[in-house]
């Protein structure tokens, strides 16, 4: 499973979040996979993968959940915004709605998830021009007025995919590090709170305590 | 073990309720005297079972009533299912060639239910080849990506199926179907060509007296309609959340089987889960229901195209009488099925979440060693079987085996809410060694998302179902079983 691949200086732990049919799981399978997954059911609950990058020579390793669109599974998939360093909010760019609940979905992460994420606007399915129902123009000013990063990509024909991840997981990086620079870290993993991702047994504990309840 | 204090407060120990469950009720499941009210914790669960009664106010109460008969006690459920268990072993026994030690008394102590356990774990892989079982076999690297729906090979596989049909038939035929003989039959699977009547019968659709049955079926055919009109075809009625999320689904739910890619079909499945969610508001339609209609669909198609196959087949070639009556049944039939797990998608989806503790309870009892494992490195139950049992592992295993799953799941005597726990714990034992090898918890997880299922048969599905029967056998009524004090909770 690649899981010999250990070796990483950090872990963020990222979540994929926005409305149904956008095209989360598709981004995922791109970004870890390179593979756009035809066979592409709807998520059930969250679902979860893994790729690492590397910035700087340092290797990150990047934790990512896929949860589920549908309002029902937000009290299960909220549990999960818990010690997200970053979150991809999709919306599809020729399905207003899913564009108009971004606003929704904003209220959600400030509710549930750590204060300090990092929140990357993607209008997905960019290949779909003809479609196109919100100008690249009108997202750019919405994300910039509400502080979120910015960009649009295509899962489909690969559009864009690295560099969304690659620029809210360098950024995250760089938020990170600067911090480490100020104050001396406790080790080299960062782990906001506790999130499940530990390799040492020695930090079960700290982890036991997690389980949604 | 015997300190155990029978005088508990019910309303307070859920878990200790759930254990020793002689009458629990839940929404929709066979319906105890009105008023009789002091089961689960708290009122507002009755409140709510009130609540979602309307959804069968449709006359057909005689059904309702007709479920209420065939309660039988425990002890006679138990004894059947053993001797079920029990014939299907030695079948299985003949075609494996191999011996599984401690069957007769196989509950008596913890180490040798699971030595037995592991025992036919092994005995299953090595008679099966590639199972996938061993430390190398092929892995899906997708997470939580299904495999292709592979129908072709419904038709194929039945063990020592004419004598079983014939007993089938002979019930199927009397007077007044004995419904308890043919939960027994059916426990251990059931021919392809008795399947549809069966599952009809056990699903409390098809009145088990015969005298009733084509009144009772042309009735419920004809209300489906009235519902169609009703709710569906009046579109600037429709609820539009629901039909929108319907709609998004349906076409992604096996996007490369031809089958399901037809537009006569899709509209089928529009149709079904739109007045399913329209019927029942507490739940409403979640994602993941849909995947519940396939098993039923395909049973009913196999049934007015026998022998056909039917991954590709075009469903305009059936007449438009037959398509709504596979349309119709399959309303039914899993409006029925979803009685009893109904709480599995109220709002927070409180069964599920109940459930998945649960089965973190039971894996500590059953395997302490497992599930220290998982917990030490982070991973949540929920994380896993929140799908596991929101599909009735469906997303897990290849859709035949789905069908002989419920086979045993519509032969359960009290509905399968409870069992279900128990095919999901034998399930993740199942797969122990590997989890065990699996050194962190990015592995664990991938692992857990894509368990490689892809080369299972019936076969599996019954050693499945006999451990889970196992598991239920030793642990439901036992609380303390295996609980070396209660302290170390």
């Amino acid at each position: 499973m690649g899981t010999r691949e250990d070796e990483y200086d950090y872990l963020f732990k990222v979540v994929l979040i926005g409305d149904s049919g956008v095209g989360k799981s598709s981004l995922l399978s791109r970004f870890t996979r390179n593979e756009f997954n035809l066979e592409s059911k709807s998520t059930i609950g969250v679902e979860f993968a893994t790729r690492s990058i590397e910035v700087d020579g340092k290797t990150i390793k990047a934790q990512i959940w896929d949860t589920a669109g549908q309002e029902r599974y937000r009290a299960i998939t909220s549990a999960y915004y818990r010690g997200a360093v970053g979150a991809l909010l999709v919306y599809d760019i020729a399905k207003h709605l899913s564009y108009e609940n971004v606003e929704r979905w904003l209220r959600e992460l400030r509710d549930h998830a750590d204060q300090n994420i990092l929140i990357m606007l993607v209008g997905n399915k960019s290949d779909l021009r003809h479609l196109r129902s919100i100008p690249t123009e009108e997202a750019k000013a919405f994300a910039e007025r509400n502080g979120l990063s910015f960009i649009e990509t295509s899962a489909l024909d690969s559009t864009n995919v690295e560099p969304a991840f690659q620029n809210i997981l360098t950024e995250i990086y760089r938020i990170v590090s600067q911090k480490q620079m100020r104050d001396p870290p406790e080790g080299d993993v960062i782990r906001p709170d506790a999130e499940p991702a530990d390799q040492r047994p020695s930090q079960a504990d700290s982890v036991r305590k997690q389980c949604c309840q | 073990m015997e300190s155990y204090q029978p005088e508990y407060d019910k309303s307070s120990v859920l878990s200790d309720t759930f254990w020793r469950t002689p009458q629990r009720a839940y929404p929709g499941g066979p319906r105890q005297k009105v008023g009789q009210s002091e089961v689960m914790s708290g009122s507002s669960y009755q409140q709510f079972q009130a609540s979602v009664n309307d959804a069968w106010d449709l006359g057909d109460d005689d059904i309702i009533s007709g479920i209420a008969e065939t309660r039988i006690s425990k002890a006679i459920s138990q004894t059947a299912a053993l001797n079920v268990i029990n014939s299907h072993r030695n079948s299985s026994k003949n075609v494996n060639k191999g011996d599984v030690k401690g069957e007769t008394d196989s509950v008596k102590s913890s180490t040798e239910a699971i030595d037995v356990r592991k025992n036919e774990v092994k005995k299953l892989v090595g008679g099966q080849g590639a199972v996938g079982q061993g430390g190398s076999g092929p892995m899906r690297p997708y997470p939580g990506r299904p495999r292709p729906v592979r129908l072709s090979a419904l038709t194929s596989r039945e063990e020592n199926n004419e004598l079983k049909l014939e007993r089938f038939q002979q019930v199927h035929e009397s007077a007044v179907v004995d419904l308890n003989e043919l939960k027994q039959l059916s426990w251990s699977g059931i021919p392809v060509k008795a399947r549809a009547i069966t599952w009809r019968l056990l699903a409390g659709y098809l009145p088990a007296n015969s005298e009733r049955r084509a009144e009772t079926l042309e009735r419920k055919r004809a209300d489906y309609k009235h519902l169609v009109r009703q709710y569906y075809a009046a579109s600037d009625e429709r609820d539009d959340e629901t039909y929108r999320q319907i709609h998004i689904d349906i076409p992604r739910m096996s996007p490369l089987v031809a089958l399901f890619q037809q537009r006569t079909v899709q509209v089928m499945f529009e149709r079904i889960l739109y007045i399913w969610a329209i019927r029942h508001p507490a739940s409403g339609y979640v994602q993941g229901i849909n995947d519940l209609v396939t098993p039923f669909f395909m049973v009913f198609l196999q049934e007015a195209v026998p022998g056909e196959e039917l991954d590709n087949y075009p469903l305009d070639k059936l007449t438009e009488e037959q398509r709504d009556i596979i349309e119709a049944d399959s309303f039914w039939c899993l409006s029925k099925f979803l009685d009893s797990i109904q709480d599995n998608y109220i709002f927070a989806q409180l069964g599920i979440q109940y459930k998945v503790n649960q089965l973190k309870e039971l894996i500590r009892r059953i395997d302490k060693p497992l599930h220290e494992h998982l917990q030490n490195h982070g991973v949540d139950y929920l994380q896993f079987s929140f799908r596991w049992m929101n599909n009735l592992l469906t997303r897990e295993i290849p859709l035949p085996c789905t069908i002989r799953l419920w086979d045993t799941y519509l032969a359960e005597s009290d509905g399968f809410a409870i069992f279900q726990l128990y095919v999901c714990a034998a399930f993740l034992l199942h797969w122990r060694e590997r989890l065990m090898m699996e050194k962190d918890f990015q592995g664990l997880m991938i692992l857990l998302q894509n368990v490689p299922t892809q080369n299972w048969t019936d076969s599996n599905i019954s050693m499945l179902v006999a451990e889970a029967y196992k598991l239920k056998f030793a642990f439901a009524d036992a609380p303390n079983h295996l609980n070396a004090g209660k302290a170390d909770r």
